[in-house]
């Protein structure tokens, strides 16, 4: 079944520059030393990558997604390992029905559930937009957090628990000393894998903004509406790098693929 | 292993209740509103109208165009490229893997602005086309149903290529050669024995595509403007612009059936076949 690698490499190579090659053109493309986005660049210089940071709206906006990110993850982490907790190791009355409950996030498209958000939560109960945004974006990440962590548990051998309760220590104490410590991977790369989704969701937010509430991705959007020059290029190309080094960093140190 | 019930409920308690008042309840209402006449009486008038409109009929046609059209190439570029990195060496595969799946780590905005630069009217592939004298001023790609095409395969692509080589990897090593031996020509090795056996991952692949291009936002509102409107940037246009929540309900509504559809579908094809692994 040999075909010729040179074939087989060609086939590749083309795939590649198709999936790869556009990074490549905005990396260069935001290098320009010039007014005007364009490729190839007209001269080289740092300075829109420089630009970014002095534009306030991308400030604020980034703000906004990072606590988004960081503590719509937390949360949902917080409602969703008890519940992999019990699905894995409890006879939870209508599990399925449950599993499904929990992650139809995954199911209804974002769009939906923004804008579902904004007319029957912030209307009606004068909720703040950030406030849902919050809601929203836990709920988002949940099933992700239900998931990673439940075939965390799945993956641990309940006899040292069996052992600790046997030996006397409470149900409590033997999660915490005893199943954490063995999770703290699938929960942390469950972390990681929210924070990267809600990061990056443009969907559910794109309703919920208001005056001075918009999410990164959302303000990114707009302002291409109105401008064309580099800097969204190159806040494109630091948003990829940061991504891909999470990522990087997290496969390295933790072999997160194995947990996802 | 522990029988207690009431611990195990009140565990998921929390979660199942977020999810549910938080998602299922405002979504339920949006989708049933499209449901009820003036009066407040069931009725499906809502949906007559919409489909009587012909841009709604042409954004819903174009949706489902575009989605085929995506599965298909991506399905075709999937085989082929699928099918030469399975037959890497296990190291040079892991790391063009690596480099396939990297783009989905990537937020879409950065994703689909890159061709704004490529296929703008200045873009790279006018530059070349004028170069070699094919057109005078530059075709007009950006803002059409290429452009949303392109950037959609692009975006998805990487799925049906996950999806293919996971499927191919599980595929019994010898049966192409035999094939090959008993003077079956590639065609039919293709059709005969590649295509029945990675079937799963082919149907996997091809939904995933299919209901991401249908259900896309941010390539459409980015590559196709207001002039190539999808299900969903027809639906925040009519929310936007002319407050019309009945078509945002029915389109809605329209999304996600089709989600439903393709998760119930996904479902069905994962459960019964692990054995293998």
């Amino acid at each position: 079944m040999k075909t010729s690698s040179f074939a087989n490499w060609t086939i590749i190579g083309l795939t590649l520059t198709f999936l790869i090659g556009p990074f490549i053109v905005i990396i260069l493309a935001a290098m320009t030393d010039g007014n005007n986005l364009a490729f190839p660049p007209e001269g080289l210089s740092l300075r829109w990558f420089v630009k970014v940071f002095t534009i306030e709206s991308f400030r604020d906006s980034f703000v906004i997604s990072m606590v988004l990110a960081i503590f719509g993850t937390l949360a949902a982490l917080v409602i969703g390992v008890p519940a992999a907790y019990a699905i894995s190791r409890y006879k939870v009355p209508g599990a399925g029905a449950v599993q499904l409950i929990v992650s139809s996030p995954l199911i209804v498209p974002g769009i939906i559930v923004g804008l579902a958000l904004l007319r029957y939560l912030v209307i009606p109960t004068g909720f703040t937009i950030f406030a849902t945004l919050f809601l929203a974006h836990t709920a988002l990440i949940l099933p992700y957090a239900v998931r990673v962590v439940t075939s965390s548990l799945q993956n641990l051998r309940t006899d040292v628990e069996e052992a600790a309760l046997i030996l006397g220590c409470s149900r409590l104490g033997s999660f915490f000393r005893v199943v954490f410590p063995n999770i703290r991977g699938g929960i942390l790369a469950a972390f990681i894998l929210g924070f990267v989704t809600s990061f990056n969701q443009v969907p559910v937010s794109l309703f919920l903004s208001g005056p001075g509430v918009r999410t990164l991705p959302i303000d990114m959007l707009a302002y291409m509406e109105t401008t064309y020059d580099p800097s969204v290029a190159a806040l494109a190309c630091l948003l990829a790098f940061m991504s891909v080094g999470i990522v990087f960093l997290a496969e390295r140190f933790l072999g997160f693929s194995k947990y996802v | 292993m522990f029988e207690n019930r009431t611990t195990g409920l009140l565990l998921v308690l929390p979660a199942a209740l977020f999810a549910a008042v938080l998602f299922l309840v405002p979504v339920g209402i949006l989708l049933s509103e499209a449901f009820r006449s003036d009066g407040g009486s069931f009725s499906i008038q809502a949906y007559i109208d919409f489909f009587s409109s012909s841009r709604n009929n042409t954004v819903f046609w174009r949706s489902l165009k575009l989605g085929l059209y995506v599965m298909l190439t991506s399905a075709v570029i999937g085989y082929a490229t699928a099918f030469c990195i399975v037959q890497l060496k296990p190291k040079s595969r892991g790391r063009i893997f690596a480099l396939i799946i990297l783009p989905l780590m990537i937020s879409p905005v950065a994703r689909t602005y890159a061709w704004l630069v490529i296929l703008g009217r200045t873009g790279l592939v006018n530059q070349v086309l004028i170069g070699l004298g094919l057109t005078e001023d530059g075709l007009r790609i950006l803002f059409t149903e290429t452009a949303v095409f392109i950037g959609l395969l692009q975006l998805f692509l990487p799925l049906m290529i996950i999806s293919l080589m996971s499927s191919m990897e599980n595929m019994p090593r010898d049966v192409i050669p035999a094939a090959r031996v008993l003077g079956a020509s590639w065609f039919s090795v293709f059709f005969r024995v590649i295509l029945p056996l990675t079937r799963e991952g082919l149907v996997v692949g091809g939904t995933l595509v299919f209901a991401g291009s249908m259900t896309a936002y941010i390539t459409p509102a980015i590559l196709g403007g207001s002039k190539v409107l999808m299900l969903e940037t027809l639906l925040y246009q009519r929310v936007t612009v002319a407050n019309d929540y009945t078509s945002a309900s029915v389109i809605a509504m329209i999304l996600v059936m089709m989600s439903v559809v393709t998760n119930l579908l996904l479902k069905r094809l994962a459960k019964p076949r692990n054995r293998r692994v």
